[in-house]
């Protein structure tokens, strides 16, 4: 399963969406997603990757923007599942 | 000139209803919400008992993505205050909402989110906790989550002073609406204290009740010789106070009007309760309210179900009514709905305003062992029906000294 597979399963999963809404533009704001839950997620994507995110904030606006910062930590850190 | 106060909405979830008509239906008939509690840690707890919300299940009254910011304490003030919102037709226009706002009581607020942190940080040793944690558990998250939710932009206070937390929260909603600085208030409390630590904590104080060898539903005894102590519950209140000529203009139902609010402090010991506080407390409620003792038709007790407490309480009460103490009916719910600190207040003045509106007074539960030096008319085990009630009181006594008593009476137009 690819990081958006996996990010996709897990948003429908967390937050009971339905998983064809979860495209890799849609917009988080727009599924209802505010900066806090978008927090609360990152946390468990923590988890689910095995690995950590920067201090430095990064701007997350669209799920593949997540898939894409994922991906970059997992081949910095090396450390993915 | 001081403005009158009246009550339009009543919301309630407890472990006796999730709703005002099945919380007092419960209380008449002498249902208890005390249990032996089911929960993991269990087996850590020397004391097992307590009043949870029964069957409570999150999902039927929130989506995923609402839960994952508001932990139990906000999930009660919020269901309770929606049921309020609703039962009073409130709408707020644009124009009114600076001059709308919300007070709620809690005693330990997030204190379950508190202590998933601290498992995860010195049990778990996982060097972070959930990034929402600060939001779960700030104390007045509840009243923050209702001033959001229904856009009130006036007066946005919660009142931590334990036991009298939210007793306190309406009395001091009813000041704002009646001294002018605000129009509408949604005011209550709210607490969910069956948690793990907080358990043990209560236990080291050795102030709960031991459980009832025959029957744990039957373990929190106010007033009887046999009490052992308080019995942990969890819930919440939430009321509409409004000013009484805005809620005529618009046609509200209106429940009872809260005609007298007072606190007081003991200024003597951080648990011992205290007959000379608790007597000035009730002597200046019912000055506010420009009555006299003979006036009022029920008091909801305190009446925690501690040795002390509840002879502290018999003889405030004495002292303040005097000859007429004996006549007054005088009861305790806690029998039934357990201690539910922070919002304990909210929820037996609730219980008091509904008996007004049913001409019913519910019961001191467990009450089969006078006890010589609690010789009062507890309303002991079964509720009365048909009888003719004016004006209640609320006593609510809290450690750290702080006491306050609302009193309430049938709105005369």
């Amino acid at each position: 399963m690819s990081t958006l597979q996996t990010i996709q399963r897990m948003m429908a999963e967390q937050f009971e969406l339905e998983e064809d809404k979860l495209t890799p533009d849609a917009e988080l704001e727009a599924l209802g997603l505010d900066s806090l839950s978008v927090i609360e997620f990152m946390f468990n994507i923590e988890d689910e990757f095995n690995i950590k995110l920067p201090d430095e904030r990064v701007e997350l606006k669209t799920i593949q923007d997540i898939a894409s910062v994922v991906d970059r930590l997992i081949a910095e850190q090396g450390a993915a599942k | 000139m001081a403005r009158r106060v009246v009550i339009t909405g009543l919301g309630i979830i407890s472990p006796v209803g999730k709703n005002p008509t099945e919380f007092f239906d419960n209380l008449m008939a002498g249902r208890s919400g005390v249990k032996r509690l089911q929960t993991d840690f269990i087996d850590k707890l020397s004391i097992r008992i307590g009043a949870p919300v029964p069957d409570y299940n999150p999902a039927d009254y929130f989506s995923r993505i609402q839960l994952s910011g508001i932990e139990r304490f906000n999930q009660f003030a919020l269901i309770a205050a929606k049921q309020a919102v609703a039962d009073a037709q409130l709408e707020i226009a644009e124009h009114e909402r600076t001059r709308a706002g919300v007070t709620m009581g809690t005693g330990m607020g997030g204190a379950g989110s508190m202590e998933d942190g601290y498992i995860e940080i010195f049990q778990r040793e996982i060097p972070r906790v959930k990034p929402l944690t600060v939001l779960l558990t700030m104390n007045n998250a509840a009243a923050s989550h209702i001033s959001i939710n229904y856009g009130l932009r006036g007066p946005n206070v919660t009142y931590s002073t334990a036991c009298s937390s939210s007793a306190i929260a309406i009395g001091e909603a009813y000041r704002q609406i009646r001294d002018g600085y605000a129009d509408v208030m949604l005011a209550g409390g709210s607490e969910a204290l069956l948690t793990h630590g907080a358990m043990k904590a209560w236990e080291a104080l050795r102030t709960l009740a031991l459980e009832d060898e025959q029957d744990a539903s039957a373990s929190c005894k106010p007033f009887s010789k046999d009490r052992t102590g308080l019995v942990l519950g969890e819930g919440a209140a939430v009321l509409v106070l409004e000013d009484a000529e805005r809620a005529i203009k618009r046609g509200a139902r209106i429940h009872a009007e809260i005609v007298g609010y007072d606190s007081s402090s003991d200024a003597s010991h951080i648990t011992k309760p205290d007959a000379a506080g608790q007597t000035r407390a009730i002597t200046s409620a019912l000055c506010s309210a420009n009555l006299q003792p003979q006036d009022i038709d029920y008091i909801n007790a305190h009446g925690t179900a501690t040795m002390v407490g509840d002879v502290q309480e018999t003889l405030a009460i004495k002292q303040v009514f005097g000859e007429h103490a004996s006549r007054i009916p005088v009861s305790s719910t806690k029998s039934m709905h357990g201690h539910l600190m922070g919002a304990t207040g909210a929820v037996e003045f609730m219980a008091a305003l509904l008996a007004l509106q049913h001409n019913a007074i519910p019961p001191t539960i467990n009450l089969y062992q006078p006890d010589p030096e609690c010789d009062l008319d507890y309303v002991p085990n079964a509720g009365r029906r048909n009888v003719e009630l004016d004006t209640v009181m609320s006593n609510s006594f809290a450690f750290g000294g702080s006491n306050a008593v609302l009193i309430a009476r049938r709105f005369s137009g």
